[in-house]
């Protein structure tokens, strides 16, 4: 999943030279937390709302004015992703500096923007389902062909895998979890077992057991 | 006096010998009533027809199914579900599928013009049939099909589905629909197929608040089932003031099922299904049709089965069962048969017991929160 499969565009921008007040207006009209600023049509940094909070906060010892320009406050220069990143790219980048956008730029050109809430999108939709379809869980030595093997397995019963799942859950085991476009989930976990994978759910045995 | 529909065709809607839905089931259960001596007059259903079908489904979609054949691969529409590993296609599924809804219909008939307070469609319950898909066994969804008969009769329909799956095809045809209530009670789909019926799927437009679900830890037991289905269905039912309950009897939530993992038993079943009955006098002056559904252990499956056709006819519940069909049916199937109506008492070993009924009862709890706003329209 890249990041022009889930960013937002077209975007809504700030210019430099606006007053505060005017781009806290803006974002309450618009119902957007962050907004790229532009100068002279290219990127020059990012507000949100957080920055005019904080900026505007009687508890500072010298507040800005509404009258002010974002150019003042806005965070530059700006951190961005482009369009083909992969997603865990553009959500590392936002970890390592604490941030909750991206503005996307390809060339000099801004093509849209990435927020925290994306980023949960895609996690919904990588791990939610579309079609109706069952799920196992595995557990894998972290070796090659392993994948293939389970796979292989699943295929040989029948078995349409619609999504996969996997994360390491230690040093040598990987953790898989996968749909499949069937009701008759037990009997794939029966197969899995028999070709010696270690399946986590659902029970092979009888229920009572 | 309830009235129950069957028609013998219904045994040609059979996947083949493999496939666990099988009409072995229906065979066994009217066998034993037939040597319990219990008196069961069954009205024989008409196909249902292509309108009534489209009620529900599109017509693509219905041609698609009357245009598949076994032996040509080229007929099988796997976008539409049809050829698939849960629905292969087999020889006029089209006729066999539009007979159980029929079935249903006839059922929902009978109920609608009040000719009888009950009726009990000895087949169907196909919850997991979508609009243009074919899924988990499920070729039409006679229960929307009836769905739509009684909301033509001006009836407000609450639809009840205590199959161990989640009943996403009535759901998701019924999702905007403000007079047709429904409500699922399943194992979490967190595993299970079909994947939905999450807590905070609650409806859509002036839908909202009238599709309700409670998904159920695995190794849930009778105790906690019945907790949450008093904390729920009442006063979802109270809310709603149907006029008919339209009820889905799957029997897989039993524990030795082998397609998921609830542990009722069959006098968990038997406590529900009074339940179910004492509710329809409260709600509906008596009024509702009933459909079996999944069930894949037949061994328990016909047995709850029988346990809620006497219950509906007043009938004393044998304990043994008769001699002659036990002696019949463990040959036919090469299997040991439970010898008693009831299973024997269980034990079951399960370590977290105490975490999943709370789990459960905090799902339940949770459902009501999220409802509420939608019931009492403060949004
Ligand atoms: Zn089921």
């Amino acid at each position: 999943m890249l990041v022009q499969d889930l960013m937002q565009a077209p975007v809504h921008t700030a210019t430099a030279d606006q007053s505060l007040g005017a781009v806290y207006a803006f974002m309450q009209n618009q119902q957007v937390r962050h907004l790229p600023v532009l100068r002279d049509d290219r990127l020059v940094g990012v507000i949100t709302d957080r920055d005019l909070r904080l900026a505007t906060s009687q508890l500072r010892s010298d507040p800005f004015d509404p009258t002010d320009a974002v150019a003042d406050v806005m965070s530059q220069p700006p951190h961005t992703a482009g369009p083909l990143d992969p997603i865990e790219e553009a959500a590392r980048l936002m970890r390592q500096h604490a941030i909750g956008c991206l503005p996307v730029v390809d060339g000099e050109i801004l093509v849209g923007i990435v927020t925290g809430t994306d980023l949960l999108d895609a996690l919904m939709r990588l791990t939610g389902i579309s079609k109706p379809g069952g799920r196992l869980e595995v557990r894998l030595p972290d070796e090659t062909g392993q994948l293939a093997r389970l796979t292989a397995t699943v295929a040989r019963q029948g078995g349409n895998i619609r999504s996969v799942l996997s994360y390491s859950e230690s040093a040598n085991a990987l953790r898989v979890l996968f749909q499949v476009d069937t009701i008759k989930t037990r009997a794939l976990a029966r197969a899995l077992h028999a070709e010696g994978i270690d399946v986590l759910w659902p029970p092979i045995g009888p229920p009572t057991a | 006096m309830p009235s129950f529909t069957f028609h013998p065709d219904y045994y040609r809607y059979y996947f083949g010998p493999e496939h666990p839905f099988s009409p072995v089931r229906q065979e066994m259960l009217l066998s034993l009533l037939e040597a319990l001596e219990v008196p069961l007059p069954l009205d024989e259903p008409a196909p249902a027809s292509r309108e009534a079908l489209c009620t529900v489904h599109a017509p693509a979609f219905v041609d698609a199914v009357a245009q598949a054949a076994p032996d040509d691969p080229t007929t099988h529409d796997t976008a539409k579900g049809l050829g698939t590993a849960d629905v292969p296609v087999f020889e006029d599924m089209h006729d066999a599928a539009r007979l159980l809804v029929g079935g249903t219909l006839h059922a929902a008939q009978a109920v609608a013009s009040g000719q009888t307070p009950k009726a009990l469609q000895l087949g169907g319950g196909l919850h997991h049939g979508h609009a243009a898909l074919a899924s988990g066994f499920c070729v039409y969804n006679d229960l929307s099909v009836a769905i739509h008969h009684l909301r033509a009769e001006g009836l407000r329909v609450a639809y009840l589905d205590v199959d161990v799956h989640h009943g996403d095809g009535v759901q998701a045809l019924h999702y905007d629909d403000p007079d047709v209530l429904t409500l699922s009670l399943h194992e979490t789909g967190r595993y299970l197929f079909p994947g939905t019926g999450r807590v905070h799927e609650l409806g859509r437009d002036a839908g909202k608040g009238y599709s309700l679900n409670v998904p159920l830890e695995p190794f849930t037991e009778d105790d906690s089932y019945l907790d949450v289905f008093e904390r729920v269905v009442p006063y979802a039912l109270d809310h709603f003031q149907p006029d008919v309950l339209l009820v889905q009897c799957g029997a897989d939530a039993h524990f030795s099922d082998p397609l998921a993992d609830l542990l009722l038993t069959t006098q968990g079943f038997e406590r529900l299904f009074r339940r179910i009955l004492a509710l329809t006098d409260e709600y509906t002056d008596g009024r509702a049709v009933l459909t079996l559904g999944g069930g894949y252990a037949p061994d328990a499956t016909v047995r709850i089965w029988a346990l809620l056709i006497l219950l509906l006819q007043n009938h004393p519940l044998p304990d043994a069962l008769p001699a002659d069909w036990l002696a019949t049916w463990s040959e036919q199937l090469d299997a040991t048969l439970t010898p008693t109506l009831h299973d024997a008492p269980q034990a079951f070993d399960i370590p977290r017991r105490d975490t999943i009924a709370a789990q459960n009862t905090q799902v339940s709890k949770r459902l009501l929160e999220l409802v509420a706003p939608a019931w009492y329209q403060a949004w």
